[in-house]
């Protein structure tokens, strides 16, 4: 297929670097505070992306994780007014969002089927969210983030990549892979610090 | 435990937290810049992890739709932006009405603090302390000779007790129904008519509840009824409100 050299120049980078220049979302989602809801199809269509794949990551589902987007995409709306374009990319903002409400469905889930099937969990293979080694693999694949996770220890990744895809709190964490609880909150922080370091993420 | 709370800040950033270091969390965020400031940065690493993709089509028309009639929030007040303000819920219809814990505070402060012997509070607690990441705390409590214990009454019929010590609460409730099919009996610390989750209760040994609440002395503790995996803020009447 021919490329157009008159036609509109399209994105079609689906990694968007770690630390975007203000771009044309949060400009958008600056724009639509205050404004009539028709003018959210611009924020729509660049935020959405983001919510839809964080949920999905956490939840894997993707009816789960379409009704997350929907109900995140909403708050967006309501609450763009909070959106502080000094403090957070708009994709960090939605993604800290999505993330947020993917994590309490991940909970709520477990606290039902705790309740509901302590005697079962062995004869059914155990809770729905274990963080598989080649599973994560594949999730991660056109993560910003993929590449700066060598630069930590196998101990930090795994504890980090447990929290992260498992939707658990450290505590928990601590517990299902036997290690101590400070152990996994020093983990999870050098963890982060290394990524933070790899990524260049520097604020202020 | 400022240290503490800075040590939690990447767990927070991944929302690896419970609900009393989240707590922990936010009040180090409302009065450190700097603290902000790494929360920022730790929440662009984890943002790193998402992988964008396109949700089902017929998302777009129905989130349009829906927000005909949804009206838009204020700004947040400085203190809540100051914590990040992001994740704060958007209200919602049952949303319950502060005025209605104004009044529980009111009720639960006329409840008589007695004070008793430490060692009957001991026999009392000692043999239904469980759980053991709270074990160390609980057992000074217990040994605390200026702990206190208050009573107050379960709706329905049955009677809590506060041990206070410190800072921390020692809740016990007798006669606590069971939350139900969907359902989960959940702690609040209110403080200024503001609730606050202290987290979910954990189910009755031998027909007694019991929780660890940190932090909660000098305040009401209540407990309500909420959907499985608790609520940002109360959604129903407490049944038990005790002034500690």
């Amino acid at each position: 297929m021919a490329i157009d050299p008159a036609g509109p120049i399209r994105q079609t980078d689906r990694v968007p670097p770690a630390m975007p220049t203000p771009g044309s979302a949060d400009s958008a989602l600056v724009a639509c505070v205050g404004a009539d809801p028709s003018v959210f199809g611009p924020v729509y269509d660049a935020l959405a992306p983001v919510a839809y794949g964080t949920s999905l990551g956490v939840l894997r589902d993707p009816d789960h994780a379409a009704e997350v987007t929907q109900e995140v995409m909403v708050e967006v709306w309501q609450t763009a007014a909070r959106f502080d374009p000094a403090r957070a990319s708009a994709r960090t903002w939605v993604a800290t969002l999505a993330r947020r409400r993917a994590v309490d469905r991940v909970r709520a889930e477990q606290s039902r089927r705790d309740r509901d099937q302590r005697d079962l969990d062995a004869s059914t293979g155990g809770p729905a969210h274990d963080v598989v080694a080649e599973d994560v693999e594949r999730r991660l694949e056109g993560a910003a983030v993929r590449r700066c996770l060598d630069s930590l220890t196998t101990t930090q990744r795994e504890a980090v990549v447990e929290a992260y895809y498992g939707g658990r709190t450290y505590r928990e964490v601590a517990e299902r892979l036997g290690a101590a609880l400070p152990t996994v909150k020093s983990r999870i922080r050098d963890g982060l610090g290394r990524l933070r370091d790899c990524l260049g993420v520097a604020r202020g | 435990m400022t240290r503490d709370a800075w040590d939690l800040l990447p767990a927070y950033a991944l929302d690896a937290v419970d609900d009393l270091e989240r707590r922990a969390v936010e009040r180090l965020l409302a009065s450190d810049a700097d603290a902000r400031r790494a929360l920022d940065e730790y929440r662009d690493v984890v943002a790193a992890f998402a992988v964008e993709a396109d949700p089902p089509a017929q998302m777009r028309d129905a989130v349009l739709a829906r927000l005909a009639g949804t009206p838009q929030l204020a700004p947040p007040p400085q203190a809540a932006r100051q914590t990040g303000g992001a994740p704060a819920p958007a209200p919602s219809a049952d949303r319950p009405r502060r005025r209605r814990w104004g009044l529980v505070a009111a009720a639960a402060a006329a409840v008589v603090a007695v004070a008793v012997p430490t060692t009957i509070a001991v026999q009392e607690h000692r043999e239904a302390v469980r759980w053991e990441a709270q074990a160390d705390r609980v057992a000074q409590m217990l040994a605390d000779p200026e702990a206190r214990l208050v009573t107050a009454p379960v709706e329905g019929g049955g009677e809590a007790t506060a041990l206070v010590s410190g800072d921390d609460v020692l809740v016990s409730a007798e006669g606590m129904p069971d939350a139900g099919e969907g359902h989960d009996w959940q702690l609040w610390v209110v403080a200024d008519d503001a609730p606050v989750s202290a987290g979910l209760m954990p189910a009755a040994t031998g027909g007694v509840s019991r929780a660890l609440v940190e932090g909660g002395a000098g305040h009401v503790v209540a407990v309500t009824l909420e959907p499985a995996g608790g609520s940002d803020q109360p959604t129903t009447d407490p049944v038990l409100a005790i002034e500690s």
